[in-house]
């Protein structure tokens, strides 16, 4: 195509405008590389204010630019870091203004899992020498949440798992979804936002932050460092729970707490609440044991005073801890259902034999007690004609003389 | 240190009541005090099985408005995806 015959004049040669020549080499050159994989190591990565990625990819001989236009970058699962080894997929394209040829780059994918873990260890080394994994920054978790936020995605396995669960441990629970997207170039950003929104609304007790299960690019977003520093600046207690048992992520290491699933976070954010339901029994259960001895050993104080004499009108206090007493039994036959049956029989029980017990009940049947001289009498002998003595009956007390 | 965090009314609820049960357990109050605390109690647990009682739980989405403010909707999720 160019003519370089031996001998031919100089002025004679077919001249190319430059937009002429550059055209010519764009279409001979781009057909030949459509859709090619090319291996390299990123250097001078630069994301543009449009969103756009500039990069150059290089080996020891040569160097290659690349471009990643902002509407092929959105399902990045990473952010590009120089020194990263990528496979890069694209068309070669010429650039007219600038006569260069770059990379026209459709997808970016670190160079296997050893890359990946690279760049998860130097964050991960990185943000535990800043003390973001520090055990003593951790927030404790509430036992029990009245509302609990949620940061993942609306359709994900997660939230449904999550909601389920909760929903059969202790179904009082709000949850408050924040729909965020857990996967792709966004995600990370999002769920950092979605993080620092909640502490904003900060209304909810405690937040699970996580999705279900995939490969180790769709975690990538949990192994972003603006996650990381969401995690840790919260005021929120927070949960992490992303993917499967084996899976850590760095919002694993910076999470109050680690689920090894989104089913584990919400078996570990709640109670069970039939657990809830025996404490709170055992609790009454026992102050009602209590407060039954308790009015038995008054009970019996005052019988034993009454018996002595020393006390004189015992019946009004005693009245008032059967009153006490009555009110509560009706108060605790309105826990319907979860009625504590068998106390409620041992209080009846008791209460009759404490009524048995009752010196006044005894006075009622008739019975009286004769005293003399301020003593109880027990026995006829103590007593002797003309003597005079005081007979106490349930209602009031006579004085009598003895006749014989 | 450890990050304080807020004690929700359930969470205190519960604490008082243990702390009920123990001041009850410990034996040195009176016979008043006791049915005065007996009878805190009761109220306590009466407002937590109330509470738990709640049978449905409730799902709402959160999304945030221009201007910064939240707003709650009510949440269904699609048991077919």
């Amino acid at each position: 195509m160019l003519n370089q015959t031996e001998g031919t004049n100089f002025h004679e040669r077919r001249v190319f405008s430059v937009s002429e020549l550059t055209r010519k080499i764009k279409s001979f050159l781009e057909p030949k590389f459509e859709d090619i994989t090319v291996e390299g190591e990123i250097s001078n990565f630069k994301r543009h204010t449009s969103g756009h990625l500039y990069f150059s990819l290089k080996d020891s001989g040569a160097q290659l630019s690349g471009v990643m236009w902002r509407s092929r970058n959105a399902s990045l699962g990473f952010l590009p870091q120089d020194g990263m080894l990528v496979k890069a997929r694209g068309n070669i394209s010429l650039y007219e203004a600038r006569g260069s040829y770059q990379l026209d780059c459709y997808e970016l994918k670190l160079a296997g899992e050893g890359e990946l873990q690279r760049a998860f260890e130097q964050l991960k080394q990185k943000l535990f020498s800043e003390g973001l994994f520090d055990e003593n920054h951790k927030r404790k978790i509430p036992l029990y949440p009245e509302r609990i936020g949620i940061v993942t995605s609306p359709t994900g396995a997660a939230i449904r798992d999550i909601v389920q669960i909760i929903s059969r441990r202790f179904p009082s629970t709000e949850i408050i979804l924040f729909p965020v997207l857990v996967q792709g170039e966004n995600a990370s950003k999002e769920i950092a936002q979605a993080i620092r929104d909640f502490n904003v609304f900060n209304k909810v007790d405690v937040l699970i932050v996580g999705r279900g299960g995939g490969s180790l690019e769709d975690l990538w977003a949990f192994n972003s460092e603006e996650v990381a520093r969401a995690i840790y600046d919260s005021t929120i207690p927070i949960i992490s729970a992303v993917g499967h048992e084996i899976d850590f992520t760095i919002a694993d290491f910076v999470a109050d707490l680690r689920a090894p699933t989104p089913s584990a976070a919400a078996e570990l954010v709640v109670p069970n609440s039939i657990d809830v339901w025996n404490t709170l029994r055992t609790a009454i259960e026992s102050s009602h044991r209590i407060i039954l001895e308790n009015i038995r050993n008054s009970f019996q104080q005052i019988h034993s005073s009454v018996r002595s004499y020393a006390f004189h009108r015992p019946f009004d206090t005693l009245r008032q801890y059967i009153q006490k007493l009555d009110e509560h039994q009706t108060t605790l036959q309105r826990m319907s259902e979860y009625s504590i049956q068998s106390t409620k029989n041992s209080l009846e029980s008791l209460s009759l034999r404490l009524a048995s017990l009752n010196p006044q009940a005894v006075l009622r049947r008739g019975y009286a007690i004769v005293s003399a001289k301020g003593k109880t009498v027990s026995s006829a002998q103590q007593l002797r004609k003309s003597d005079t003595a005081e007979v106490q009956f349930h209602n009031g007390k006579i004085f009598v003389e003895v006749v014989g | 240190m450890a990050k304080a965090t807020p004690k929700n009314s359930f969470e205190s609820s519960l604490q008082r009541l243990e702390k009920i049960v123990e001041t009850l357990e410990e034996g040195n109050t009176t016979l008043d005090d006791s049915l005065t605390l007996y009878e805190e109690g009761v109220e306590i647990s009466q407002a937590c099985m109330e509470k738990l009682s709640q049978a449905e739980l409730k799902l709402k989405r959160i999304t945030k408005k221009l201007d910064g403010s939240f707003e709650l909707f009510d949440e269904k999720l699609n048991e077919n995806e």
